[in-house]
This record gives C-alpha cells, structure tokens and sequence, in this order.
C-alpha cells in the first residue's frame, strides 16, 4: 500500500531543491483555495500542474493518481452535494432534484481537491524523500524530524514484512479469517499483539544506537550531502512566500472573492 | 520555554480557527476553506515543531516505532474489512508512555508519513492526530490507564474531541465527502435533513469517532499491559506522573 | 581505560540480579574477548562499559565503573559517547534510519559530532574501504543482507574514532571472509591504541585476535587471563561455552599430545603440539 512514489529523473524540477518544489506546492494549494472563482483552481491545474508534471515526465502517473485517489469522493461529492443542496431546485425529478449552488459547490470543491492532491503528488514523484529532509534540515528545520520522519518510511516496510509472516504462520496453524465483524476483530488480536510487543522491544536498543552516534549531542551539526541551490531559486522562493502571504491576506480581507 | 511558547501558540491557532469557524459560519465557498486549511496546517506545524523540541533521545527512538505500528496495524485494519480505522494505536502508546509532546509529535507526523507515502488527501487532518496523542499524554498524567474501563472511557472523550475537531475539515475542504461511501451517504442524510455542512460532518464524525478512539484505547491499554514493567519505566514520563498501576504487568513487584 | 570495582547490577523492577562484583581493569590498547553461555550477562556487561548502564536503562548499579577517565555514573551520556562506541547484536536496529545510503548513514555519527565536511569524507571513503563496502555506498542500508548491515553497523561506530570500542557478537551475519575482515580491523584499532572489547562466540578467531579473555558465567567472572590458558580450561565446556576445535582435537586426540604440554587454543599451537607428540 505505501507507494514508493519517487522516480529517479533528469528533468528541470527533478533537479530543483526541495525547498523550492515544497514552496511551489504549498503556494499552489493556498491559492486553490483563496478564492471562490472557478476559475482560478481550474486554472492552477491547466496552467501550472499539468505543464509542470509534463516537463517532469510524470504527467501520466499523476493521472493515474488523481483518479485513483479523488475519482470516487468526486463523484460521490456531485451525487450528495448536487441532490441535497438548499436552494430551489434546477431540475425538478420529483423526490429528488438537481441544484446549481450544490452544482456548483461539487465543481469547485473538486477542482480545489485536484489541485490539492496534484501538487503534493509532483512533489512526491520529483522529489527524493531523503533529499527533501536533507534540504529542510538546511534550512532550519530541526533534525529529530527529519530523523522521525526518515526512520518511519524505512521501517515500515519492514513490519509490513513481519506483519505477512505472522499472519501467514496463524493461517498455516488454522486460524480462520473469520467471517462477521467481530470474529474478524477477534482474528486482528493475536496478529497485532506479537507485532506491537516486538517493535516495542527494540526501542531500547535503537535508543543506544542514536545515543552512541552522538544523536543527543549539543554541538552545531554539519551535513555529509550537499543539495543544490540557486540564487534563482531562492528568489522565487521568497516571491511565493511572499505571494502565499498576500493570498491568504487578501482573502481574508475579503478583497479577493 | 521556547518548546512550550511553540504548542501554546500552535494550540490557540487551531482554537481560534475552530472557534472562528463555528461563530462566523463562513460559506463552505469562500474564506472557510482557506481558514480552515490555513490556520490548522500552521496550528499543528507550530504543535510538531513545539513538542519535537521537548523529547529526549529515547522518546524520539520510540516515535517511529509508535508511527510504523500506526500505519501498519490501520492497513491490516482496512485489509480485514473491519468498520473501525484503528490506525491511531501507536499515537496512544506513544502519548502514555512518554507525555503530550510525543503523543502530539507521533500524531503530526503520522500524517505527514502517511501523505508522503501512501495518501497525500489525509495531511489535512495531522490536528486530528495531534489532538489523540496530547489527550492519551493527558490521560495518562491524570491516571486513566491505571485501570481498563478510565482508558475506555477516555477513549470515547477523546473521540468526541476528535469528531469535533475534524469536522471543519471534512466539510470545508473536502464538502463533506470521504472515500467511504456509507459515511458521504450518512452526512447527506444529515444534510438533507437541514443540517448545515458543518453540523451534519460533526454528526457523522460524532457517530464513528467515539467508538473507533474506544476501542483503540482500550487495544493500547492492553499492549501496554503486556509490556514488561521494565520498559514501561524506562520512560521518565510515565515514572513522574506514575501512570501505571503498580504490581501489575508480567514483571511487576 | 576501564576500570570496574565490584560491580553489580540489577535491572529496575526485576528481582534478579544480572551481574555480580565484577572488578577488572582493562589497560589502553588491550583488546579482550569475552566468552559466556547465553545469559550470563555479555549484552549487560557491553552496556555497563560503554556507559548506557545506567545512563539509557536505568536500575541499580552497585560499585564504580570508570571508562575512559571518566566515572560514568557523574558524566552525561553526550559527554561519555564522545569517546566510546557500541555495535550491538541486531544490525538492524542500529541502522539510524534516517538516511538513504550507506555512505551518509556512515556520514550520520559525524554530521552529530558537527565533523567538518571535508574530513566526513574522507574518514567516510576510507572506512568504505577498510570493511570493503565501497561497492554498497549509494545503496539504502535496508536493502542489505544482514551481514552487509553488520558491516555498516561497525563501520558507523569506527568512523567515530572512539578511544574505546565495545563490539556484541558483531560477526554472527557474516561468513568466514567477512569476519576475517572484521576481526583484522579491530587488531589494526588496537594497534592504534584503541581499547577493544569483543564479545564473541568464534572461538578459534578470538584465539588468534585477543590479548585477554574474560568468561562470563551467571554474571560472574569466573576467569580472566591470556587466550592459551582460559580457552583450554577444561570448565568451559561445562559452562556451556564450548572449546576451540583444536582444543578438542587435542583432547580427542589425547594419545598423540605431547604429555604435560598445554591444550593447544589456534592452529599454530596445534600444529606444533602434534608435530612433537608424532612418532
């Protein structure tokens, strides 16, 4: 289930720092949602998601995502919100009616969703998750998350792994997976006991392996990898941190509608 | 107390976005969905980045253990078919076992893992998961899981919190759908009964929440149970605010 | 550079005492070997000399430990670790995680210690090629064989330089070759005058490595002195612990060894022994 969506590649944003692709996204989905023109989502998605994605060579996949991840909860957001909706009815079908606020709330809420979900995604698939880290940790961001986040991803897979072996020793001893709801809650206990109980067990040991690599130590670290940058970069990054600010401001003002 | 500067303000933005919302009652159109959006990312990164601060080395090594025993056991829950997520276990474990701030940290970055590598539509709701792991952290100091029946009855609280907190972002961002059919049909229902958005995903979430936080607190008291008293005891939190009843557990005197 | 008086220790909340007034000294540039059954208290013992006993686990600690100059029970861990290394048995659990390559998760103890970037490097590169894991430096750390781990996990301790370095069963992973390797390395740190402590079960290379060998039994120590006399004592056997195989072939072989010589413990003293005692 968990998705190695990085794929290695040669493109201009693959070679972006992190930071800059992170900083795009961000600015891309506070603007989405700014405003409550149609228009304007729409055109993040057509102007700036989808020429991005293609320059990176991801502009299948990232299709393939969206509609893995958001082709149900739209349509399921047109059903609900297009029949129960408020106002006066725009198609009258006897019990049930078509309504164009709850039209057009499906449509913006959907388009909002897509570029929610498309910019995060480019930043999955051009970005390794090690870098990213790497690069936040550059610019300020504490190095325990970095670790946190880091340690997580590589060791899941891990206890996946083990989660499969001990399933398949309790069905290889019999154990139904068993039909009803509770049955099947009963099944999940002897399978996550020993789970838990053993990835628990091993935290001391990972505690005295951080501990004798200096993890607790005071000193100003330094970093082994270096991540490119540009002064390019960096420019446009305050520019949309300075355009996110100038959104969120204007918004709330109510000068942008 | 710069850490502590860092939670506080993170709490009173989330509060003040919540409270905003529920006074104003902004359309789900326009500014609500940026407030909500806004104002509940910055909330749990100032919250991430306060309670990250405070943790000593062995509190750090034991939250990625508590966050790959969130992802995995909630896969396995969603793989059995059973109606509960369960994938918060982890957050309470580390929330008992070593205070509000890992609990908190444990519950952000399960999040933000689980976006980066299986779902990115769920970062949205890391307050949710914060909010889990400082309530058990609390729990725990106040004696709930001396006993089984405290920590299922904390666990119904803090799903009630839960159910509330999540609500704005249910409705704001997402108009009040989720990937599960039944619970999109049960918010439709509130609605067409003449809930507003908000109320009828506050209904919804009042409705799943409680049990699912229940029964997930009440998994935890038991593996924490199960835990050899040397362990337990190893975390200066849970010695402090002695949150486990003494002489039980397998090696307990 | 160790010293323990009447050590004793006893986990907290556990009736049971692990080890029981241990006193040593270990001189600087020593490297000991120490053997024991399952159980006897290695792992605890590992602990105590690095400091994460009491620092890390906690419970009751009865005498004094000095390691490195320094009394561990008055010195913050940060402090300890700066000159002290630990492998510990499970590879796994000592990979960091937090990064994607074996080079940087070598790299992860210096960038802590705030190493500059050009020596990282170069201590990095070099300690790649002393365990020969060059070929691996841009691989992720868990997509290794566990043997493969245990060198990553070695080599991240001995690119830290510690003035002393303490080793758990840091070959069981590894075949023949590998632990050759590993063993040449830690003589190499003791020449350089690295204390080394190596629990280890292989016997016939611990023969050849180690100046002194402690036996652990029941967390006692029941004997302390130079690899010829403690691997050909007759108890170890009993204690679990097992003997050299040249040990065994001499006493298997009782009618072809020389009378009154000592029981040979690595091959050249086997050899020796049996060329005499032929007809």
């Amino acid at each position: 289930m968990t998705q190695d969506f990085y794929r290695p590649g040669t493109s201009l944003i693959h070679r972006w720092n992190p930071v800059t692709t992170l900083s795009l996204s961000l600015t891309l989905v506070v603007t989405a949602f700014a405003s409550q023109a149609l228009w304007l989502p729409a055109a993040l998605l057509v102007f700036v998601v989808f020429p991005a994605a293609l320059v990176s060579g991801v502009f299948r996949r990232l299709l393939a995502w969206l509609a893995r991840f958001l082709l149900p909860v739209i349509l399921l957001l047109f059903v609900i919100q297009g029949l129960y909706h408020q106002d006066g009815p725009l198609l009258d079908l006897g019990p049930v009616g078509v309504h164009l606020d709850g039209v057009l709330f499906a449509t913006r809420t959907a388009l909002r969703l897509l570029v929610l979900t498309g910019a995060f995604l480019l930043l999955l698939f051009t970005t390794h998750p090690g870098e990213l880290m790497t690069a936040l940790v550059a610019h300020g961001m504490p190095p325990k998350i970095s670790y946190l986040v880091s340690a997580t991803m590589q060791i899941v897979p891990a206890f996946r792994q083990r989660a499969h072996s001990i399933l398949d020793a309790q069905r290889a001893r019999g154990l139904r997976t068993a039909a009803g709801p509770i049955g099947r809650v009963r099944a999940l206990v002897p399978l996550v006991g020993p789970l838990v109980l053993g990835a628990l067990s091993e935290v001391d040991e990972r505690a005295v392996a951080m501990e004798a690599r200096a993890f607790g130590a005071t000193t100003r670290r330094t970093s082994y990898t270096v991540i490119a940058d540009s002064a390019a970069q960096r420019v446009s990054r305050w520019s949309m941190l300075v355009i996110t600010i100038a959104v969120i401001v204007l918004s709330a003002t109510g000068v942008i509608r | 107390m710069r850490p502590a500067a860092k939670i506080a303000a993170g709490t009173v933005v989330v509060l003040a976005t919540y409270v905003y919302l529920v006074l104003e009652r902004p359309g789900a159109s326009g500014t609500g969905a940026l407030v909500a959006l806004a104002g509940y990312l910055l909330g749990s990164v100032l919250i991430g980045l306060g309670a990250v601060d405070r943790l000593s080395t062995s509190s750090v090594t034991l939250i990625p253990v508590a966050m790959a025993i969130n992802i995995v056991v909630g896969q396995l829950a969603l793989a059995t078919g059973i109606p509960l997520y369960l994938d918060s276990i982890g957050i309470v474990i580390a929330g008992v076992l070593a205070g509000p701030a890992a609990g908190a940290a444990t519950g952000v970055l399960t999040c933000v893992i689980w976006g980066l590598t299986a779902n990115p539509t769920i970062m949205p709701f890391a307050v949710t998961a914060a909010e889990i792991g400082v309530a058990a952290g609390l729990i725990g100091m106040l004696g709930g899981f001396r006993k089984p029946w405290w920590a299922a009855l904390a666990g119904l609280l803090t799903g009630v919190v839960s159910a509330l907190v999540s609500a704005p972002i249910s409705a704001f961002v997402y108009g009040g759908v989720t990937t599960s059919a039944g619970t999109t049909a049960i918010t439709g229902a509130f609605q067409a009964y003449g809930a507003s958005l908000f109320a009828a995903t506050t209904l919804q979430g009042l409705l799943s929440d409680p049990l699912d936080k229940t029964v997930t607190f009440t998994v935890a008291f038991v593996i924490l149970l199960a835990l050899p008293a040397r362990f337990r005891q190893r975390f200066a939190f849970a010695r402090r605010y002695r949150v486990f009843a003494t002489g039980v557990g397998s090696e307990g005197r | 550079m160790i010293r323990l008086e009447s050590l004793s220790y006893r986990y907290a909340e556990t009736p049971t005492t692990v080890l029981r007034q241990i006193s040593l000294t270990i001189p600087k540039g020593q490297l000991v070997g120490v053997v024991g059954p399952s159980g006897a208290g290695k792992t605890t013992l590992a602990q105590v000399m690095s400091g994460f006993i009491p620092h890390v686990f906690g419970g009751e600690v009865t005498g004094a430990v000095t390691v490195a100059g320094r009394s561990v029970r008055n010195t913050p861990l940060p402090l300890l670790v700066s000159d002290i290394g630990l492998v510990s048995q499970n590879p796994f659990n000592q990979l960091s995680g937090a990064k994607f390559s074996v080079a940087e998760e070598l790299a992860f103890g210096l960038e802590n210690l705030g190493v500059p970037r050009g020596e990282m490097v170069s201590r990095v590169d070099e300690t790649l090629r002393r365990l020969r894991i060059a070929h691996l430096a841009e691989r992720s750390p868990y997509q290794l064989s566990g043997g493969q781990q245990q060198l990553v996990a070695i080599g991240s301790m001995m690119v830290m330089r510690p003035g002393v370095l303490v080793l758990d069963e840091p070959t069981s992973q590894l075949d023949p070759a590998g632990s050759g390797l590993v063993f040449d390395a830690l003589g190499e740190l003791r020449e350089r005058g690295v204390t080394v402590v190596l629990i280890e079960h292989k016997l016939e290379q611990l023969a050849e490595v180690a100046d002194r060998i402690l036996a652990l039994v029941d967390g006692e120590l029941r004997m302390d002195g130079p690899p010829s006399t403690v691997l050909a004592a007759d108890e170890l056997a009993d204690w679990g612990i097992g003997r050299t195989r040249f040990t065994a072939a001499a006493v298997a072989a009782a009618t072809h060894w020389p009378c009154g010589r000592p029981l040979p413990v690595t091959l050249a003293e086997a050899a020796a022994g049996f060329a005499e005692g032929a007809p």
